[in-house]
């Protein structure tokens, strides 16, 4: 639905596309890391992964499913790998499936670690908690570029925590009701202040580019998403008369480089209200 | 790209480098460093501090590291499994790495920071908790302007310990409004650092002080 909307330029209704992007899925196949000890063979697990959670938010059955066959001095904390890559569980799944897996056939093929954390690499997830506090200071910093805070400041505690059950229950009214007053703007502007983007690429050193950038230009133009990738990575776009090297992807699709950066905001924003955006190779 | 705020990007970048001129003068040790592919840098500062005696834990207790503070936990030793790099009398070198970063978002600095022994294994929050003085962590525990949480260096990609920016210009605001009062100019750097260094067992010598009031 997404695609024939942001491809082919039409603009389908807007609400249907914030309920496209919250119910996307992955589905994903976990397997047992081979050197970890079992006590019985442990059988793949299979499941439809939210491309707007957090792996380690969702994937408690699997924990379980894993821990079942082995024993407890074997489990240390849980970490997930892809061909070798270790997992980072603070960003949402579907910008690791963009980046990382999009050109392979499904399901998505996970490994699964119960040993061996890999401290230089990943974050440690100790609880739920760690993941809420992960996500509501993303939150912020989307509010701090989009109105300098004040949204989220003048918010009451509830309403944070209504964000984040929202996010961990699957609920997108409980989320949205609280949401929309993120994506608001004053009457005589024209977008937010700053829009809250990242650019992920696996072939630069640099985990993901983040700047400032106004969604309207001084001449009151909207800013486009080709825009952005001019000012801040040009190498993503094709030189004028080149062939197209890469992918731009937010969600699964590749949105025109025409559509306008503060719509994109407002709707394939994250639950973390930022725009999570891969550059992958164009697939042969 | 663009600064309508006072402490942008450039001035940050500004106020390091009169900084990091000082801390050549007095061998501290800062360097500015770029990542290959943007403009953009970062202050840093290694050092290297004896753990005094403290026998270290088995790499497998690593994972239970503290995310949030307060840290309340007395340290636990596993029984009898651990092993002791030994250089002199028990103790061991841990090498501390301080990182100021500038963040675009909340337009103030950022400090993140990670210890580990020399083998690679890193320290925990709380294992780094012990090395600061009293006073400090008293003021931490009351003060709810700063968290310290784990996350990824925006240029490293790799996990540090960070203090957390949302409440830094409610401490800065004094400072600066003071030095406009006494008409006495002040390295935002230098000010800032001299607040939240110490917490995290980061101490500036007084002569960045000096150096940082004669610059008019």
């Amino acid at each position: 639905p997404i695609c024939t909307a942001l491809t082919t330029g039409r603009m389908t209704d807007d609400k249907d596309v914030l309920r496209d992007v919250w119910f996307g899925r992955i589905p994903t196949c976990f397997t047992l890391y081979q050197d970890e000890i079992t006590e019985r063979e442990a059988e793949p697990y299979y499941l439809l992964l939210p491309r707007v959670s957090y792996l380690t938010l969702v994937t408690d059955k699997v924990k379980k499913h894993f821990q079942k066959v082995m024993r407890q001095e074997d489990i240390s904390e849980i970490w997930f790998e892809y061909e070798g890559t270790p997992l980072k569980w603070h960003y949402p799944i579907g910008l690791l499936f963009d980046l990382l897996a999009s050109s392979s056939a499904l399901p998505w093929n996970i490994i699964v670690h119960f040993k061996s954390f890999p401290e230089k690499d990943l974050l440690h997830c100790p609880s739920k908690d760690a993941i809420e506090a992960h996500f509501m200071s993303c939150v912020k910093e989307a509010d701090a570029l989009k109105h300098k805070s004040q949204v989220i400041n003048e918010m009451q505690k509830k309403d944070h925590k209504q964000l984040w059950m929202g996010l961990q229950n699957d609920r997108f009214d409980q989320f949205w009701a609280i949401n929309r007053k993120l994506m608001e703007y004053p009457a005589e502007e024209n977008g937010f202040r700053y829009i809250p983007f990242r650019i992920y690429q696996t072939t630069t050193e640099r985990p993901f580019i983040q700047k400032l950038f106004r969604p309207v230009a001084a001449d009151g133009q909207l800013h486009t998403l080709g825009d952005l990738l001019k000012e801040v990575c040009p190498s993503a776009l094709a030189p004028e008369d080149g062939e197209k090297k890469n992918q731009v992807m937010i969600h699964g699709i590749e949105p025109m480089l025409e559509t306008p950066l503060q719509w994109l905001s407002e709707h394939l924003s994250y639950p973390d209200n930022f725009l999570h955006i891969s550059i992958i190779p164009q697939p042969t | 790209m663009e600064e309508d705020e006072f402490f942008g990007e450039k001035t940050f970048q500004h106020f390091c480098a009169e900084f990091i001129k000082h801390s050549q003068q007095i061998s501290d040790g800062w360097e500015w460093r770029t990542s290959k592919d943007c403009s953009e840098g970062y202050m840093c500062k290694t050092q290297f501090q004896m753990k005094p005696g403290t026998l270290v834990s088995h790499p497998g207790t690593s994972a239970h590291v503290q995310t949030c503070l307060p840290v309340e936990e007395a340290l636990e030793l596993p029984p009898d499994d651990f092993e002791v790099t030994e250089t002199t009398a028990g103790s061991e070198v841990v090498k501390y790495e301080y990182h100021v970063l500038y963040s675009c978002s909340y337009q103030v600095p950022v400090l993140y920071f990670r210890a580990s022994f020399l083998d690679g294994r890193p320290l925990a929050l709380k294992d780094i908790w012990e090395g600061i003085h009293e006073c400090y962590k008293s003021q931490l525990l009351q003060e709810p302007w700063d968290t310290i949480t784990q996350q990824e260096h925006p240029v490293l990609g790799q996990p540090f310990f960070v203090l957390h920016p949302c409440k830094t210009n409610e401490f800065m605001t004094p400072v600066l409004e003071n030095s406009r009062k006494i008409n006495r100019s002040v390295n935002y750097i230098t000010s800032w650092l001299s607040i939240v260094g110490p917490v995290v067992g980061l101490n500036l010598p007084l002569s960045y002080a000096r150096t940082a009031s004669q610059d008019e």
